[in-house]
């Protein structure tokens, strides 16, 4: 990993939106390094902060009521602080984002392949015929059948997958180190979230980016990331390779959040480990650590003295818990 | 579950078809299926396969175009009035949505209370207890939170007040509609373990509605799979998701993502997306999508048989039979 060329740098970032009840740390204090090539995974549940990181290190946020401290260090552009006309410099050549619902991150009254061009035209440069046939491409390269015709179409002619695979065109056209897939998959059947998830597979090795998933589904990570961020009530709780997360997961929230979830391999009626309570109001959040209330190994320590995030016995495997699981707890593989 | 058995709801050729002439579309395309007390049966779908319309066209929420629902030997889709009011008491529906199933602006003690209301069944002093009661099974304190509304919970604890809600009346059947799909994980898990101590302790009998394998396998005895408004493979739920036979049944298995990074990604992925019910394909509705259609599968429309023990098949091909014929494959 150390040959590796580090493409995002994320230092202490921290978002707080201002609100009437008071600050609400959304993201509070996040740090972690995304090389190029790289695939992570973000997992976490409602709440826990992974949109808005993911957001912020876009740069994407409103205008008022939200402090941004910490950096975001992409590809040497500071992002943190940026202004807006800077910002816009790298969004689809440096970075793009693929939304959860591709209904509303479309333009329903432009046709789709006027929606690739722009991007094309505007940042590029490229002349009409040029980025239409560009355009056409890049539907082709998602797999859309018939791009050609296609290209002309309006968005609600299109199924749910369809137009997720419209945006990923659009997300694509600057040919984008860093793609920030924002629960791509949520709202899809199955069917079609296997092939919208090897579609950007695909297109990461093809175009060589880094791909950031954020997703709520563990399933979704467990076979298509090198690296897993498990993220709760704003903060990183554990953070590995995909593999350690899974098989020697140290958190007990991680351990929750995996032995919670159904699986297909497991027989039918088989009990869930199932965790009292639900996470917690970010804007009153407990003095210690946030897991704590809901957590089977809480001491006095947890509730009162916040858990730093310290490196395991594993290469870069690090978790935030003064009660960690022994190592043998993990799920064996 | 033996055959002399009697099933508690026994469902024959259901139809139910939305629009008129030339714009009809078949949303349920003759289902059969039966459930025994006491015993969970999973439907899953993709989305558009008929898999809510069935539920609902169990509860009359929608009118079934055509064939027959028997619950406990009661004809179903002939009754009306004050007899299909009664009958409804023997079934209840938990829908997906939590937060928008409940009234917002009544409190949590009532809404429970309501079936009791309507039916006028029980004194006040015993509303007040049964309510209570209910409440506490299923995780929500009647001292603390009974007089607060509904809008003060959240996903969760609303989906904990609809299934007390819809147990006030003893039903014996329950059709849960997704009832999960809203939920978060580590409430996802609660509200299943949950509904799984409810069955033994009230003696359910479940229709549990869901697009997500891994949970319809958790909760159910036997699993009907449905594609385009047809069901397209039910047997026990162990022996189908092991050894699938309809080819749709062993792709939609191959798409669901399992946590578990050793868990082999599957090349094989169903291309295309289904046709609309409005125009479906003759014969078999899945041999657009399906790599061993024959002729014979656009001539001919597949029936449910037998292949083992309960467990029926809709294909021509059954997938042992296929194996068996070419070992390569």
């Amino acid at each position: 990993m150390s040959d590796a060329t580090t493409l995002l740098v994320v230092k202490d970032l921290a978002t707080t939106f201002a609100t009437p009840q008071g600050p609400l740390p959304a993201v509070g204090g996040v740090s972690f390094t995304l090389n190029e090539n790289e695939t992570l995974g973000i997992v976490g549940e409602s709440g826990s902060g992974k949109t808005v990181l993911s957001r912020t290190i876009m740069g994407l946020q409103p205008r008022r009521n939200v402090e941004v401290s910490g950096s975001v260090l992409l590809n040497g552009f500071e992002v943190v602080g940026a202004s807006e006309q800077a910002k816009r410099a790298i969004w689809g050549l440096e970075v793009a984002m693929v939304f959860q619902d591709p209904m509303t991150s479309l333009n329903p009254v432009m046709r789709v392949g006027k929606q690739i061009d722009e991007i094309l035209r505007v940042r590029l440069g490229m002349d009409r015929h040029a980025a239409k046939a560009r355009a056409i491409e890049l539907l082709e390269l998602v797999g859309i059948p018939s791009p050609a015709e296609r290209y002309s179409v309006y968005p609600g002619e299109l199924s749910g997958g369809m137009r997720q695979r419209v945006v990923i065109a659009t997300a694509l056209a600057g040919s984008p180190k860093l793609l920030l897939a924002d629960e791509p998959t949520t709202g899809l059947d199955v069917t079609i979230q296997a092939q919208i998830l090897n579609l950007l597979q695909s297109v990461k090795d093809r175009m060589s980016m880094s791909v950031v998933l954020v997703t709520h589904d563990l399933g979704v990570v467990a076979t298509r990331t090198s690296r897993i961020i498990v993220m709760y009530a704003g903060r990183i709780v554990e953070m590995g390779s995909t593999r350690d997360v899974f098989a020697r997961h140290r958190m007990p929230y991680t351990r929750a959040l995996l032995e919670g979830s159904p699986k297909v391999s497991n027989p039918s009626h088989t009990r869930l480990l199932a965790i009292p309570g639900r996470p917690p109001n970010l804007l009153s959040l407990p003095r210690g650590c946030a897991f704590a209330p809901r957590c089977s190994f809480a001491t006095d320590i947890c509730r009162n003295e916040r858990p730093e995030l310290e490196p395991s016995l594993e290469d870069g495997h690090t978790f935030a818990c003064w009660n960690p699981l022994p190592v043998s707890q993990g799920v064996p593989a | 579950m033996s055959d002399t058995t009697q099933p508690l709801l026994r469902v024959r050729d259901l139809t139910v078809t939305f629009g008129a002439h030339r714009k009809k579309l078949s949303a349920v395309a003759g289902v059969s299926f039966d459930i025994y007390e006491g015993e969970t049966l999973g439907l899953v779908g993709e989305s558009g396969c008929g898999k809510s319309t069935t539920g609902r066209a169990l509860m009359r929420i929608v009118e079934p175009t055509s064939g027959s629902i028997e619950l406990e030997g009661v004809e179903l889709t002939t009754t009306s009035g004050k007899a299909l009011r009664n009958l409804r008491t023997r079934m209840q529906m938990i829908f997906q949505d939590p937060i928008s199933s409940l009234n917002p602006r009544r409190r949590v003690k009532d809404i429970v209370a309501e079936p009791l209301d309507c039916w006028k069944s029980v004194e006040s002093d015993e509303r007040t207890s049964l309510v209570n009661d209910l409440l506490n099974k299923v995780g929500i304190d009647p001292e603390i939170y009974g007089n607060r509304y509904a809008r003060q919970f959240s996903g969760g604890q609303c989906q904990r007040i609809s299934i007390a809600r819809s147990l006030a009346m003893r039903p014996k059947l329950l059709i849960c509609d997704e009832m999960v799909s809203a939920l978060d994980v580590s409430v996802q898990a609660q509200i299943l373990n949950l509904l799984e101590d409810l069955k033994i302790e009230y003696g359910l009998t479940l229709l549990f509605i869901a697009h997500d394998l891994a949970v319809v396998k958790n909760v159910s005895d036997r699993v009907a799979v449905m594609y385009l408004g047809k069901i397209c493979e039910i047997g026990p739920a162990d022996t189908l998701y092991d050894d699938p036979e309809h080819p749709y049944t062993k792709f939609l298995l191959g798409a669901a993502l399992e946590a578990d990074p050793d868990s082999p990604v599957h090349g094989e992925v169903l291309t295309g997306e289904p046709p609309s019910p409005m125009n479906p394909p003759s014969g078999c509705r899945f041999r657009t999508r399906c790599p061993n259609a024959t002729e014979k599968c656009a001539a001919e429309e597949p029936q449910l048989v037998d292949i083992a023990p309960g467990h029926q098949v809709a294909c021509h091909y059954p997938l042992s039979t296929l194996i068996r014929r070419e070992p390569a494959a």
